[in-house]
């Protein structure tokens, strides 16, 4: 009796925190099934309307697929570029290697914000327009340091010796690499690629300095959007993004199993 | 016979200041992509803006010509700017206090299961990281709003006459910040619980100590260094954090970055803005540099102790 007081109170703090981590999102999905013209919850009434609305509004399908095809780019060419980078900082020897650790790490530190004013300057400097290609490039600094953390961590432990028997037996480098180092890191490559695709993704800061009338990301959309209205399209539009997401998650899981990076990871 | 072995050897050293030198021209072509990147897009525009930040403001063209300490002498001698940077640190305090206070139950909770429900429960803590942050905090939005859920709940309860102003406020900013930097804070409060020695916690109770006592003289002493790494994560991504506060407070509740992106985009004072920036980019990394002295000792302490 004396034991289990404290416990429940434990529990119940829990369950409230968890509640907390999910009542915004339960709530955006809930509500775009309202009837009512305005956002209301719990919602009133339920409807699909505001989801068979969104083909009046091509501009969000345009943004999605512009932010599906910024994601994948800057996952691709991040992951590629920071596995190399890797490889270099682990298996390496050479000056100034602490100098360049630190460069590509430090936009964790520097605030999206700054580094959104600086390249948009930069961009109207060089007279480069707001592109798929413009995006990609500022993704690619906020997602390499991601991508370099969790492959150089998966490179750690890496018995070469494998690597050495493949060579002995006469695969040359590239076929070592592929055949042999590829496979074991992996996990490291994919969860770093997963990371670049969702920062990218959900990239609201950098973006809004660099889109234009024209390209603009899903997230900018959204944004600019409820700075001037206030009904529930919004909310199917996020929940349509939520679901992609959570289906992403659950293919990713289902095909490659990297559900087991992310837990064991902390 | 001698002059064999010789050349051989000669050969050999050939080949492996060959090998050397492909070997040191092939790491900078591994590096060569990333940091031609980043030299161009990194450090080239921050660079840029920096210098910016040095300039006159021209009405016309954003920057003049003029060289000037004044963005930066502007903004420490005037109460209101002082007033916003008091505000964003404030804000980033308070959320660090509340985030350290309501992870580590979590944390703890997820460290003591075992098996399918602590990766339930460590989906669940990190599926907030992966729902867009524009998403979370318009839920947010339509919770705190004045005739949102929170205020509805409690008007038919009868605990409030009228609507409380929820939305727009320093609290609306800490309740958003509090729900975006929690998944942080409770990993890294994770891993400092799970470097403990088991056998420390047993030998504890086996002399006797209640489990208050074991949580707060063994527990709480030794996963300080994470809770001190957590709190260096989200108070320096909570100082720079600029989708929240835009969000959920606006131009009611400026912060830091709130104030860069206004000066830039709205009144399209870029050097007043880059100023603002580099004051930004300075108090992020203080914070950062002040906490890592204080993490080292901490972590003396504890290896003593």
């Amino acid at each position: 009796m004396k034991k289990k007081l404290p416990k429940l109170l434990f529990n119940s703090v829990c369950l409230l925190v968890y509640t907390f981590l999910l009542a915004p999102i339960v709530v955006v999905l809930l509500s775009s099934l309202t009837t009512t013209e305005y956002i209301v919850f719990p919602p009133k009434g339920l409807t699909l309307r505001w989801y068979t609305e969104l083909v009046d509004h091509p501009e969000f399908m345009q943004s999605f697929t512009l932010s599906i095809l910024v994601a994948f780019g800057t996952a691709f060419i991040a992951t590629a570029i920071g596995t190399l980078a890797s490889l270099a900082v682990v298996r390496r020897e050479f000056r100034g290697k602490t100098a360049i650790v630190q460069l590509v790490g430090s936009p964790l530190l520097i605030p999206s914000v700054v580094f959104g004013v600086a390249l948009l300057q930069f961009y109207s400097w060089i007279g480069l327009a707001a592109s798929p290609l413009a995006l990609v490039l500022g993704h690619i600094i906020l997602t390499v340091p991601f991508v370099m953390r969790l492959v150089v961590a998966s490179l750690v432990g890496f018995d070469r010796s494998i690597e050495q028997a493949a060579m002995n037996l006469g695969a040359g480098s590239w076929k070592v690499f592929f055949q042999i180092t590829l496979p074991i890191i992996k996990s490291g490559v994919i969860a770093g690629a997963i990371f670049a695709f969702i920062t990218s993704f959900d990239d609201l800061t950098v973006a809004l300095f660099i889109v234009s009338t024209d390209v603009v990301t899903l997230p900018v959309r959204i944004y600019t959007y409820m700075q001037y209205q206030y009904d529930p399209i919004i909310t199917s539009v996020s929940s349509i993004m939520i679901l992609f997401t959570v289906a992403l998650m659950l293919v990713i899981e289902r095909v490659l199993g990297v559900g087991k990076v992310f837990s064991s990871k902390n | 016979m001698q002059v064999g072995i010789g050349t051989e050897n000669d050969l050999l050293l050939k080949q492996k200041k060959k090998n050397l030198k492909r070997k040191r021209i092939d790491t900078w072509l591994l590096l060569l992509p990333t940091l031609a990147i980043f030299i161009f897009f990194f450090l080239l525009p921050l660079f840029f803006l920096f210098i910016t930040s040095f300039k006159t403001f021209d009405p016309s063209s954003g920057i003049g010509n003029e060289w000037t300490l004044q963005n930066y002498i502007k903004f420490m001698s005037d109460p209101f700017y002082l007033g916003v940077v008091w505000r964003t640190v404030k804000i980033a305090l308070i959320t660090t206090l509340i985030t350290i206070f309501i992870s580590y139950p979590v944390a703890f909770q997820i460290s003591k299961s075992r098996g399918r429900a602590r990766n339930y429960f460590t989906l669940l803590v990190l599926s907030p990281l992966l729902i867009s942050m524009v998403i979370r905090c318009y839920g947010w939005v339509i919770l705190l709003s004045n005739n949102g859920v929170v205020n509805n709940t409690l008007l038919s309860l009868g605990w409030i006459d009228e609507p409380l102003t929820l939305l727009y406020t320093e609290l609306s900013v800490v309740i958003g910040m509090v729900h975006v930097l929690f998944p942080y804070m409770v990993l890294s409060i994770m891993g400092s619980l799970e470097k403990i020695d088991p056998s420390v916690i047993r030998a504890s109770q086996n002399l006797g100590a209640s489990s208050f006592r074991t949580f707060f003289s063994i527990m709480l002493p030794l996963t300080l260094p994470g809770v001190f790494a957590g709190s260096v994560m989200v108070f320096s991504l909570s100082v720079s954090s600029f989708v929240t506060p835009a969000i959920l407070g606006g131009p009611q509740v400026k912060v830091m970055s709130y104030l860069t992106y206004e000066q830039v985009a709205v009144m399209l004072n870029w050097p007043y803005g880059g100023a603002i920036g580099f004051l930004l980019i300075l108090i992020a990394s203080i914070t950062i540099i002040a906490y890592s002295k204080i993490l080292a000792r901490s972590e003396k302490g504890v290896a003593i102790q």
